[in-house]
This record gives structure tokens, C-alpha cells and sequence, in this order.
């Protein structure tokens, strides 16, 4: 092992060159747009509207993922958590829900000690793919529009969680060369969705 | 130059440009929100450094938060649909944005004397406190105050083309109103919710005998973790050693994040 600090196999091969942001139109936020009855009596109130909801469980027809959502916060070091098995996805509950204004996150394993993990196959995702979360307040849907793999060391965590105007959300996995030294990926695959509007 | 986007016309399109240039989980970016105050104006296209970015901006529209590269941009507002000719904007401006800032960017005041009033945005709030500010952006209104109806007044004095500085205020319902510094209700605004963690922006457009708000939330609050989650249990190789050190940290882990975990439908 001395000297292999950063080590290729196929989940750094199928991640290599990865990544697409699609174009696409943005929809204008005007009020005179908003039916809602509020917004004539007082715009201010017609603002919060948009409602997130409680993840239970995570839905990728393109990819044949079908996963439940653990409800997770941060490690002892202040990483984002992430499930103990590589089945379930975690959603990192003191960030936005999704459906809300803001980028809501979602993360799983791509591989196991044996194998394929819930998101091995989370590169093979293309622009316009459907996520289908479910919790107790309903559905919310939201099509794919940009993925990169980014360093650990150039991925800036507070964009990647951060606020936005619109809903959005985020799914990450490991990617890139396995770094023995650091024990984990060099790399994070990141997937860029939108809600879709009803 | 042609138009590239004649058949979106409804919406804004957000030119892949701004994102082009590399990555975007990145750190070196502004966010720039452009807004369409200027009440005889018609719907605008706006091009940042020569490229369309957003087209039929109409009067009370915003764009919402674009990702832009830190830096200098040109910003140049044509009339929607006229051709791009560089240095014949109705209105034009040279727009230094630093990474990590927000920038709201309104088109004011009346057709024929247009300006851009450039205001930063905050991205913070006081955990369970309400943030606003109020912007005068109607040309021929005087100068006004933001109270409590029948109380004291939150802003005192905004006049076109100010930007107050946020105040922080309890979340809560408020029956505000615009008045005239002599007490006069301009606008009423009974029943204003505030709500926590949210920092909004209130302007008030138009003409001053058809006043009217357009209001905008400029952040919401919420948690971001210190880093990246580690995504893979798995190594190149998976030698018998390698997995029995996986397992013992693995149960290490487990432990030490007990608390913090909530599974559901257990």
C-alpha cells in the first residue's frame, strides 16, 4: 500500500468525464402570474407558498431505484450523514425539505464492501430523468439538469446546500479515485434536479 | 445577432453561459436577481456580457437568483424582441459582484429616465427572526414611512430610489401600511405575515397614484453540514483486512451518530 494514495477502479473509470448542465427555460416569477387570491389582498403573504415535505422514501424509474429515506444530520466531524447500509438513502433533515425553495440533499452509498450500492448507477442519469420523492404531505417531482464529479477539496458545501429561489434537489455518491490516505473517494458525484410544477 | 430563443418566448431563458464556466459546486460565484421596476417600461430582454439571459422580463417580474462568475459583468436591458446591437442598451452598466454576495438589480424609475438601482441582499438571519427591507422604487411618489398601522413606524423616510437597510423584526403578523410622513395611509397592508428565518425585501412600485408592492423573499434559512457525506462502504480492493478495519469503524460510526438518527417506519 505505501505510495498508492489514489487508487482507480470501475467506480472512478465510470465516473471519469462525467457531467452535463442542460439548458433550459426559467420561468418568470411575476406576481401578476400568481393566481393565487392572496396575492391581491397582500403580495407579501402570497410568498411563502411553496411547501416542502418530509422524505420517506426515493423513486429513480431510469436508474430502477426504489429506496426508503432515513432522516439524518451530521457526523461527529460535521459531515453530512449518511445511512449505515447500502440500501437506504439519507436526506440531511436540518436542510431544506424538498418541494421548498432551496436545495434539498439526499445522499447514499455507490458501493459496499461486496458490491453495487442504492446509487451505483447514479451516472447513468441524464438530463430530464424523473426523481420521484413521496413523504406523509404528498409527491413531490423534479427532473435532472446539470451532474459533475468534483473534488472533495473544490466542491464549496455551502452551495451545494444552499438557497435558491426556486426547489431543487440534490443527490450525491462517492466518485472518483479511492484516496487510501484520506479513506474515502477523491471525488463526490453531484445531481442537479428542479422541481417540476403541477 | 439573432435571436436564438423566438420560440421560448414566454419564458426567461437562462443562457448556458453563466454556467459554463466551470464548476458548479464551486465557491467563486454571486448571486444576481434582476427585477423589472420601471412602470412604463416595456418587457425587456437582458444581456449580461453580450449574451441574452433573460428575455420578456415584463414590469413586476423577477428573474430570481442567477449564478453568476465573481467579477465584472456587462449588464444591458433592450426592449424584448428588438436586435442586439452592442452599446444601444436603453439601459447599460458595468456590475462588479463578489463571490458569495447577493445583488439585486432593479431597471427604475420611468422610460425615458431609466436606471439601475443596485442593492446587496442579505443571505443571513437571527435563527427564528423575520428580516426585511423596504425599497422606494415609485418614481413620482414622495417620500414615505412603513409602520405599524396606528403605531410607529419600522422604516421612516424612504425615498425614490432608496434601499433601507434590513431590520430584523419577531416573526409574527403585522398590520402594516405605506404612509406619508404626516400620517397619511399611502397603501394598506393589514395581516403581513412574517415569517422565521426569512429575510424578504419589500418594494413599492408603480406609479404613485397606483402604488403597489412587489415583494420577494431574498433567503430562507437552513443547516448546511461542514462537508461532503462519505458515499461508498466499499474499496478497490476488498481484502479480508481492509474489511475487517471497514467493519470496526463502521461500528464506531454507528454509535456515535445514535442520536442523531430517526429511521422511519421501524
Amino acid at each position: 500500500m505505501a505510495g498508492c494514495q489514489a487508487e482507480a477502479d470501475e467506480v472512478s473509470l465510470r465516473t471519469k468525464e462525467i457531467g452535463f448542465v442542460e439548458e433550459q427555460p426559467q420561468k418568470p416569477q411575476s406576481p401578476t402570474m400568481n393566481k393565487n387570491a392572496a396575492a391581491a389582498e397582500n403580495p407579501i403573504n402570497a410568498l411563502k407558498q411553496v411547501k416542502g415535505i418530509k422524505p420517506k422514501t426515493i423513486s429513480i424509474p431510469a436508474i430502477g431505484v426504489e429506496a426508503e429515506v432515513l432522516h439524518l444530520g451530521v457526523t461527529e466531524n460535521g459531515e453530512m450523514d449518511v445511512p449505515d447500509t447500502i440500501e437506504d438513502v439519507s436526506w440531511f433533515e436540518p436542510g431544506y425539505e424538498p418541494g421548498e425553495n432551496g436545495r434539498a440533499v439526499l445522499a447514499g452509498h455507490v458501493d459496499g464492501a461486496e458490491g453495487p450500492a442504492v446509487f451505483w448507477d447514479l451516472n447513468d442519469l441524464k438530463a430530464g430523468d424523473e426523481i420521484i420523492i413521496e413523504g406523509d404531505e404528498g409527491t413531490r417531482s423534479f427532473k435532472v439538469y446539470a451532474m459533475e464529479s468534483v473534488g472533495l477539496d473544490l466542491a464549496d458545501v455551502d452551495a451545494v446546500f444552499g438557497y435558491r429561489s426556486t426547489p431543487e434537489l440534490i443527490l450525491i455518491t462517492c466518485s472518483g479515485d479511492f484516496d487510501h490516505k484520506r479513506g474515502t473517494r477523491e471525488e463526490r458525484l453531484i445531481v442537479y434536479t428542479k422541481l417540476v410544477e403541477k | 445577432m439573432k435571436k436564438m430563443f423566438g420560440s421560448l418566448s414566454v419564458a426567461m431563458v437562462l443562457v448556458l453561459s453563466l454556467f459554463a464556466a466551470g464548476v458548479l459546486a464551486d465557491s467563486h460565484t454571486a448571486k444576481l436577481r434582476v427585477v423589472h421596476a420601471s412602470p412604463d417600461a416595456p418587457a425587456v430582454d437582458v444581456y449580461v456580457n453580450g449574451d441574452l439571459t433573460l428575455e420578456e422580463v415584463p414590469f413586476k417580474a423577477d428573474s430570481g437568483y442567477l449564478d453568476v462568475p465573481a467579477g465584472t459583468h456587462t449588464v444591458e436591458v433592450f426592449a424584448a424582441g428588438s436586435e442586439y446591437s452592442e452599446g444601444e442598451a436603453v439601459l447599460q452598466a458595468d456590475l462588479s459582484v463578489e463571490a458569495g454576495q447577493a445583488y439585486t438589480v432593479a431597471a427604475a424609475n420611468t422610460l425615458e429616465s431609466l436606471e439601475f438601482v443596485v442593492a446587496e441582499d442579505s443571505m443571513s438571519v437571527t435563527e427564528g427572526k423575520a428580516k426585511v427591507r423596504v425599497g422606494h422604487l415609485s418614481p413620482d411618489a414622495p417620500a414615505v414611512d412603513v409602520g405599524i398601522i396606528g403605531g410607529d413606524a419600522v422604516f421612516s423616510g424612504a425615498e425614490f430610489p432608496a434601499v433601507t437597510d434590513y431590520t430584523e423584526l419577531d416573526a409574527g403578523t403585522y398590520d402594516l401600511e405605506i404612509r406619508l410622513s404626516d400620517g397619511t395611509q399611502v397603501l394598506p397592508l393589514e395581516g403581513t405575515e412574517f415569517a422565521a428565518d426569512t429575510v424578504y425585501s419589500v418594494f413599492a412600485v408603480n406609479t404613485a397614484d397606483s402604488l403597489e408592492v412587489l415583494a420577494l423573499v431574498d433567503y430562507e434559512a437552513a443547516a448546511s453540514p461542514d462537508g461532503m457525506p462519505t458515499t461508498g462502504l466499499g474499496t478497490p480492493e476488498q481484502s479480508q483486512m481492509n474489511w475487517s478495519l471497514a467493519a470496526g469503524s463502521f461500528v464506531l460510526a454507528a454509535g456515535g451518530g445514535l442520536f442523531l438518527r430517526r429511521r422511519f417506519q421501524h
